[in-house]
């Protein structure tokens, strides 16, 4: 869930002298401009490496950094120095550290992040010339040729993708136990889901069929590659759907856009399905499938309750990360399962699109102490040994090995590894991974089972419509958010939503849209 | 004597400078088309463009209103229930028992935003969001259930009682120190005249309160401009629905940053806050001078 977890909780740090903050970053911009071209450290001067990294700290961190500072240290003459910035303020601090014109090395980042507008400032490195310099053989192996030329932009690549699956597709967690008491041993398509969610509405009181957080609301009609609780594009599964940035307007492109040259994008509720997936979910919120306080729960609460038994459905990913919550589950629930359903109509065979844009990037701070350096570092955990350290922890003591590809939890380690070394082909499995999650993880690692998106590598440049794109964000979460969990009356919001997009300045947007991706497909 | 002042002056004097008034320079920015990498001074101006965002949005009559409605709702509640604890605080004789309600009724005070956020979401929507203490209790009553988390008209009142209950305790502490202040000649005098308890406090506590509560008042005009952010963005984050009454321009401004990371038209909004909020202020201090000249510092 790693693209989930930012929320709200602990944004108060920044909260009061928000104002002050932002200019004093702003302030030490003009003064602190570093030798941003001293790109080697002087000699016999200890080079330490700063990574700014999501969430907490990890349990045991010490030991597992004392370790890879002393092999790195000996291998390659430096050391790292992370930082861990929770996941609340991770995206506005990043962004006041790169404002600010800090010296730090590497970051996360992201299009729902703020990647777009770094790259656009020339804040991150280009890394193509350095990735084909030929300098890290290691990384070049571990990185699928056909990914990186997917997440250039215009041709260009501004960070590493950094996945554990060739293709991201989002699902469902249900809780199976409960699935195999009212007799449904297997659920495969969105009927069957419906059914499973009334059969908890009905027949326990305490557990919520359906949980959704306050970062989920966009995600639940239109989104790339299916809307989550929109039967239609289960169904359907080729829209190709594009947004400025990462909280704006989803807008439908044209399918037909390469054979007639035009994208013709559309506000998504004009899109077919989208306004029957608009009132399905207006049932389920009336019917008390929805948990009530979806707008403001945090992800990592909502995920806690899941654990902890009191909800039937749970977002998922095919990152191989949803059977890590089976211990805490079984623990508060003896004999609770865990099953992952992708409800396509043609499951594994449905070939849906995909853009394989990756949702995590590692980028390189162009005012870095060593971009050379960060490279090397990439590249170094770029060999199992070194990957399996920093993502596992101590062998023998967080984790032990099973086999080649398979790894046991002993302690509640866990590292951020989608934000520095995520590997496709490094990832271990961890040992308990159900059945199904297994066959669906699997389904991701194939580029094969995936149909390429016309508009996969389009990236529209929020910059000439900036001002508009923050007025429809900002009218996207007062008006669409309530809309998508089914907190209001569909044809009052929707009517409502329209009217603050006009205002916002929608007409722009989508001419500035369609201007964008017609010039993407005349470049194909 | 006057140097001796002037060195003890000092360690403030520094710090208003370095983190009150150098980073006024900054403000530049609110007039500026700000881009990352050429910083703030160098990059190219824009004139009044990054006000246009928030004027132009609709939403800024709403949010103006919502600021200042909640404030002075926040404030007034906040003075009384601090006047009417202190008085209460202060009948108390058992020293023992006084104390131990000051430290409960302060304790509220340091309890973070978060952590109140989320006792609200158990009260009002229950852990699995569904139901909720409050919607258990009205059931019992067999009174009519509401989603509080999608409904907006209550939330003002919840959102006063959450700052009753924050701050009413630290206020009550403010009073009960000017009580201490108010000469004892003046109880006895009373109780000569054969006033009661009730009627000292009434015509002796009250009135002898009014200047400290004046200061409070004007310093909490002053601030009136100011959503209270760390309560408000806690609570109801980027809950949509009831932005129509709790959406202050702190938080606006907040989500605009996040969302979008312009620092220039969010800087543009700090500025109108702060030149608004000054304006208050002076507005404030010119009315205590004139009706209460007594009574006002300023």
């Amino acid at each position: 869930m790693s693209d989930q977890n930012l929320s709200r909780r602990g944004l108060l740090s920044v909260g009061g002298g928000l104002t002050l903050a932002a200019l004093f970053a702003g302030a030490g911009c003009s003064s602190s401009q570093r030798s941003a071209g001293s790109q080697s450290s002087a000699p016999g001067k200890a080079l330490t490496l700063s990574l700014l990294l999501p969430g907490d700290v990890p349990a045991g961190w010490d030991a597992v950094l004392a370790e890879v500072n002393k092999k790195l240290q000996a291998e390659q003459g430096f050391t790292i120095k992370p930082q861990f910035i929770p996941w609340a303020n991770y995206g506005q601090q990043a962004l006041l550290k790169f404002t600010a014109g800090e010296g730090f090395d590497t970051a996360l980042q992201a299009r729902w992040l703020n990647m777009t507008q770094l790259a656009a400032s020339g804040s991150i490195v280009e890394l193509s010339s350095l990735l084909g310099s030929g300098k890290y053989p290691n990384l070049t192996a571990t990185l699928d040729p056909k990914i990186v030329e997917l997440n250039r932009w215009s041709g260009k690549l501004y960070g590493l993708p950094q996945i554990n699956s060739v293709a991201r597709f989002h699902h469902f967690a249900i809780r199976q136990d409960l699935a195999d008491k009212y007799g449904m041993s297997e659920i495969a398509d969105f009927a069957g889901l419906e059914k499973f969610w009334y059969d908890v509405k009905q027949k326990e009181k305490d557990i919520t069929p359906i949980g959704v957080n306050s970062r989920m609301p966009k995600l639940l009609v239109a989104w790339n590659p299916v809307g989550w609780l929109n039967p239609y594009m289960w169904e359907n599964p080729r829209t190709s759907i594009a947004s400025f940035t990462g909280e704006s307007l989803a807008f439908v492109l044209a399918a037909d856009g390469k054979q007639t040259g035009s994208a013709n994008p559309v506000p998504f509720w004009e899109a077919p399905g989208m306004l029957d997936a608009l009132r399905l979910v207006r049932k389920y919120y009336q019917d008390g499938l929805i948990n009530k306080n979806a707008l403001t729960v945090d992800s990592k609460a909502l995920e806690s309750q899941f654990k902890a038994g009191r909800f039937a459905t749970a977002w998922a990913m095919t990152d191989g990360l949803t059977s890590q919550m089976l211990p805490e589950l079984t623990k508060n629930v003896p004999g609770a399962m865990l099953s992952n359903v992708v409800p396509l109509k043609g499951g594994k065979d449905a070939k849906p699109y995909q853009t394989f844009q990756a949702d995590n990037f590692l980028v390189l701070n162009a005012k870095g102490q060593s971009n050379e350096k960060a490279m090397q570092l990439e590249d170094w955990l770029s060999i199992k040994e070194n990957h399996d350290l920093i993502t596992y922890g101590i062998q023998g003591k967080d984790w032990n090995p099973i086999g080649d590809d398979k790894y046991e939890m002993l302690s509640t380690y866990t590292f951020p590894g989608f934000a520095l070394s995520w590997r496709a082909k490094l990832e271990r499995r961890i040992k308990d991974m159900t059945a199904s999650e297994a066959a669906w993880f699997d389904w991701a690692q194939k580029a094969d089972n995936f149909t390429i998106d016309p508009y996969a590598s389009f990236t529209p440049d929020p910059e000439p419509v900036k001002r508009e794109n923050t007025q429809v964000t900002a009218a996207l979460t007062q008006f669409a958010n309530p809309l998508f969990i089914g907190a209001v009356d569909v044809d009052q919001g929707l009517d409502k939503l329209k009217k603050a997009l006009d205002r916002a300045g929608l007409a722009k947007l989508q001419a500035e849209m369609a201007k964008q991706a017609d010039a993407y497909l005349k470049g194909q | 004597m006057s140097l001796a002042a002037g060195l003890l002056a000092l360690p403030a004097v520094i710090y208003f400078v370095v983190f009150n008034y150098l980073p006024m320079a900054g403000l530049v920015v609110a007039f500026k088309a700000f881009d990352v990498s050429q910083g703030i001074f160098d990059s190219p101006w824009n004139g009044l463009e990054n006000f246009r965002y928030f004027l132009d949005s609709g939403d800024a009559a709403r949010i103006l209103f919502n600021t200042v409605f909640l404030n002075a709702l926040f404030l007034a509640t906040t003075l009384a229930a601090g006047v009417t604890l202190a008085i209460m605080l202060n009948e108390i004789r058992s020293t023992l028992f006084k104390r131990v309600s000051q430290s409960v009724v302060f304790f509220p005070y340091f309890v973070s935003p978060v952590v109140i956020s989320i006792m609200l979401q158990v009260f009002l929507a229950g852990a699995s969001g569904g139901g909720g203490a409050v919607n258990d209790m009205l059931n019992v009553f067999s009174l009519p259930t509401l989603d509080w988390y999608t409904e907006p008209g209550p939330w003002p009142w919840i959102l006063t009682v959450v700052k009753v209950w924050q701050l009413g305790g630290y206020m009550s502490v403010i009073f009960l120190a000017a009580i201490t202040g108010i000469p004892e000649e003046v109880y006895e005098a009373g109780m000569i005249d054969g006033a009661s308890r009730a009627q000292m406090a009434w015509r002796i506590t009250l009135p002898l309160l009014r200047p400290t509560a004046g200061v409070l008042t004007v310093l909490g005009v002053g601030r009136i401009f100011y959503g209270d952010f760390g309560t408000i963005y806690a609570i109801v984050g980027d809950n949509g629905t009831l932005f129509d009454t709790t959406d202050v321009i702190d938080t606006y401004v907040f989500r605009a940053l996040r969302q979008l990371g312009d620092f220039g038209t969010t800087a543009a909004v700090g500025l109108f806050q702060s030149v608004v909020g000054f304006i208050f202020v002076v507005i404030a201090v010119m009315i205590q001078r004139k009706y209460a000249k007594e009574t006002s510092v300023l």
